[in-house]
């Protein structure tokens, strides 16, 4: 569980709360998102370590490949699932697409009403 | 006029299989009910078959098996889809088809069946130099049109998943997968008894790749639910964490209630 860090989690990390300025591709109108998720939570976690020795992993030498992240933020309301794992996805579009990058990313997306009442369940259990 | 045989037990495969000249060519499709490619490749299929005449012995020799119903000959034939081509012959697998091209299908079963009625001698090398001629020039043509190529296969992407009203697309298969991931969102979809299809995209690299695009999302597995993207494990563990009745009218349960 430890939140190690490493120079992919720094651009997480600055992806996530400043988000970054770019021009869409070609099949959507052209415009800047600033999509600064601004997260009120945003916890990385390595978890490369734990899959380092699958075949998809074979010849591959970065302890930078997995990911789990926990974010929250206002961003997320009134979209579902696929649509917040979308912009997420957008943000690190980069790094999941070069070569010995980003493999895997585990997401867990919430408002901030919704990490209340996940955390009160919590709590209850 | 050839027809297609529906082979529904073992024994007839294994009687069918035993009665097969070595010269002739074995084409197997697989399907499954539900999945409603399989009825439009059941079409082209007896189209095709229609034009290849009855010769004795047989060139040709044309039979449906349900991939579910007779599963231990889908798993000898490692069937990552349906509806999947097998073409055979001498017992060797010369080529399998995944998937709902019909132009494919007819590419792979014209090639092959040419084997049978070419004889030994001048006359192969004959047909065999016209037939790669004819290639050839097919193989310079495709490239001159990338976006009608990509435009076709959004279009199968599109037809694959509606395959089933519950599609996964995962790294290996239920039985065998290959990631972490998609072995879990396996076993959560067998928790609740879903029924649901599967395509193996370790198995075609073009959907792989393509379905990326299409879905615009970056990563596998993928659950499809009426043709449209539910999300990945992630996605999948949260709906059901926060409904647990959320894949309910997809369950087998479902389907018995109905029937009955």
């Amino acid at each position: 569980m430890a939140t190690s860090q490493s120079p992919v989690e720094d651009i997480i990390r600055e992806k996530c709360n400043k988000g970054e300025p770019r021009l869409n591709n070609s099949r959507r109108p052209v415009h800047q998102i600033t999509a600064a998720l601004q997260p009120s939570t945003l916890e990385i976690f390595n978890d490369s370590h734990l899959h380092a020795h699958h075949k998809a992993m074979e010849g591959s030498t970065s302890r930078e490949t997995h990911f789990r992240l926990i974010i929250t933020s206002d961003a997320f309301k009134s979209k579902m699932q696929p649509a917040r794992h979308r912009l997420v996805y957008g943000l690190l579009k980069d790094e999941m697409a070069k070569e010995g990058g980003i493999h895997a990313l585990q997401l867990r997306t919430m408002t901030p009403e919704e990490e209340e009442k996940r955390k009160q369940a919590e709590n209850s259990a | 006029m050839s027809t297609i045989k529906d082979i529904t037990t073992l024994e007839d495969w294994a009687q069918h299989l035993a009665s097969l000249p070595p010269t002739t060519l074995l084409i197997i499709s697989f399907h499954a009910p539900w999945a409603a490619p399989c009825a439009q490749m059941a079409t082209v299929l007896s189209t095709l078959a229609s034009e290849y005449p009855v010769t004795e012995p047989p060139s040709t020799s044309w039979v449906a098996i349900d991939a579910e119903e007779l599963s231990d000959v889908s798993e000898n034939y490692n069937v990552t889809a349906v509806p999947f081509l097998v073409l055979v012959r001498d017992g060797k697998v010369l080529e399998t088809v995944s998937g709902s091209s019909a132009v494919k299908v007819r590419d792979a079963i014209e090639t092959h069946a040419k084997g049978t009625s070419a004889s030994a001698g001048p006359t192969v090398n004959g047909t065999n130099g016209i037939a790669a001629s004819v290639e050839a020039k097919e193989v310079n043509t495709a490239p001159e049109d990338p976006v009608k190529k990509k435009e076709e296969l959004f279009k199968r992407l599109g037809d694959l998943v509606k395959a089933a009203p519950v599609m996964l697309f995962m790294k290996g298969t239920p039985s065998e997968p290959k990631c972490g991931f998609s072995r879990q969102l396996v076993a959560i979809l067998r928790e609740n008894a879903v029924k649901y299809g599967f395509f193996n995209i370790l198995a075609d690299d073009e959907v792989r790749q393509g379905l990326k695009e299409y879905a615009d999302w970056p990563t596998y597995p993928q659950l499809w639910v009426d043709g449209e993207l539910m999300g990945g494990l992630d996605i999948v563990k949260e709906e059901l964490a926060s409904d647990p009745d959320f894949l309910k009218s997809y369950s087998v349960k479902a389907d018995v209630a109905a029937t009955s």
